[in-house]
């Protein structure tokens, strides 16, 4: 039976790609950052959105996310992704979920995902973005 | 007639080189690589191949047709023509500038294009991280004109693969400057960092390929700032490692926009800049930039002195 090239080809790369993921993972590459310096949330935040002023702050206890409030009462979630961070201004279609000491903000995205947040005060957090 | 793929025999190259960053990130800078980030990269490698394989027969056919209209004949032994080999080269990147850039400034264009910026890391993976859809835009049409001048199809696929090539090597941070002359007449790692960067500033700038001299000429050029820390990516960064998601979502937002816009707006949101909406509920790099330039209460820059007498650089903003 002959094996089209294409498949040969595309075999051998699988191979390749898989070994080069285990190689970073063996090597220890990326890191887990946190949000605990005012420094980095700041430029999470303008990196979310360019301009970004932060007026509030909530940092996850683990430092994996935060919820940031600018002067004008527009909200943003961060989330740690990879090594760096991802975050979106919530907008009305947010929702939120109060656990047990943690506040799960969904800002809509399916594929962004739930935000889990171990915050002080989360009541208020969850008060401001149901009101948006 | 030449049967030869540069790019194929790049490959083991590729990842030879990958496998050097990774050791150097190791020792260096262990954050410039992301396991599971340079995984999705590589998988858009290795995806892009079988779409062009599976979808370049478009493009193909077109090439085959438009060459029996060609202007100039280079005879049935084109590919001993040795100086159509450089001349085609340096058109070919001339319209990969342009094609870049229209992947930047065209939404059809970018819904392909973004894939390649799509991550928030810069490294030799980042370089693979190539379009699975390239075959659903209108890209390959600005190759056209090479093969009306008389290019055979073949002759510009493999400077097309030695373009590609070349430009590998610059996806990288651990290459801070080339030598002076160097930087400025080709494409550099830092030239293509501004590119993939998302600091208002750097924005929708340096489309070069291979020589950074087109963005000179045609006002797009920005030069790197040692003050400025690069943040890469796209502006809404995906936050998500889902392949099949980084490869559609762009597609799947621009449908969606078409879909709910008022018939009016629908073709605009095909074929206008990223981030326009009809409602101005969104940004374009323009927009952000301005933005960012009132908050720093910064002048509008002048354009490049590189190229004082060319008329299209000295007409406000490049797009």
């Amino acid at each position: 039976m002959e094996i089209h090239p294409l498949l040969v080809q595309s075999g051998a790369s699988s191979l390749a790609i898989l070994a080069l993921y285990g190689l970073a993972r063996f090597l220890g590459l990326g890191g887990k950052p946190t949000l605990s310096d005012q420094d980095r949330l700041r430029a999470v935040a303008d990196e979310v959105d360019s301009g970004f002023s932060i007026d509030q702050q909530a940092v996850d206890r683990s430092g994996t996310g935060a919820l940031v409030k600018d002067a004008g009462g527009r909200i943003m979630v961060i989330k740690r992704h990879g090594n760096h961070f991802a975050g979106r201004i919530l907008s009305k279609g947010a929702k939120v979920r109060e656990e047990v000491d943690a506040l799960v903000v969904d800002c809509g995205e399916a594929r962004f995902g739930r935000v889990r947040l171990s915050i002080d005060n989360p009541a208020s957090w969850a008060d401001a973005i149901n009101r948006l | 007639m030449p049967d030869f793929s540069p790019t194929q025999y790049a490959v083991p190259l590729f990842v030879v080189a990958v496998l050097a960053e990774m050791l150097w990130a190791r020792l260096r800078r262990p954050e410039a690589y992301e396991p599971m980030d340079t995984l999705v990269s590589l998988a858009f490698g290795l995806g892009s191949t079988v779409a062009g394989a599976l979808f370049g027969g478009l493009a193909l056919y077109v090439f085959i047709q438009t060459y029996e209209y060609r202007l100039f004949d280079f005879g049935a032994e084109w590919w001993t023509v040795w100086w159509a080999w450089p001349l085609c080269f340096v058109l070919d990147d001339l319209k990969y500038y342009w094609v870049h850039r229209a992947g930047h400034r065209i939404r059809w264009m970018w819904a392909s294009h973004v894939n390649h910026h799509s991550s928030q890391h810069y490294n030799l993976s980042t370089a693979l991280r190539q379009s699975w859809t390239g075959a659903f835009t209108f890209g390959f049409l600005f190759a056209v004109p090479l093969v009306l001048l008389g290019f055979h199809p073949v002759m510009i696929a493999i400077c097309g693969g030695f373009n590609l090539i070349y430009q590998f090597w610059i996806h990288t941070e651990a290459i801070d400057r080339m030598p002076r002359w160097f930087e400025a007449v080709m494409n550099t790692p830092s030239h293509h960092r501004v590119h993939h960067a998302t600091n208002p500033r750097y924005l929708d700038r340096n489309y070069a390929g291979v020589f950074i001299v087109w963005d000179k000429m045609f006002g797009t050029f920005e030069q790197e700032r040692k003050d400025e820390t690069i943040r890469y990516g796209i502006i809404k960064q995906l936050g998500s490692f889902d392949l099949l998601w980084s490869v559609f979502h762009e597609w799947i937002g621009m449908l969606a926009d078409i879909w709910r816009s008022p018939w009016k707006h629908k073709l605009s949101y095909l074929l206008r800049e990223p981030g326009w909406t009809h409602d101005g509920s969104r940004e374009t790099s323009d927009m952000i930039r301005e933005r960012w330039r009132a908050r720093l209460g910064e002048e509008q820059p002048q354009p490049e002195s590189v190229a004082p007498r060319n008329p299209i650089a000295g007409r406000g903003e490049a797009a």
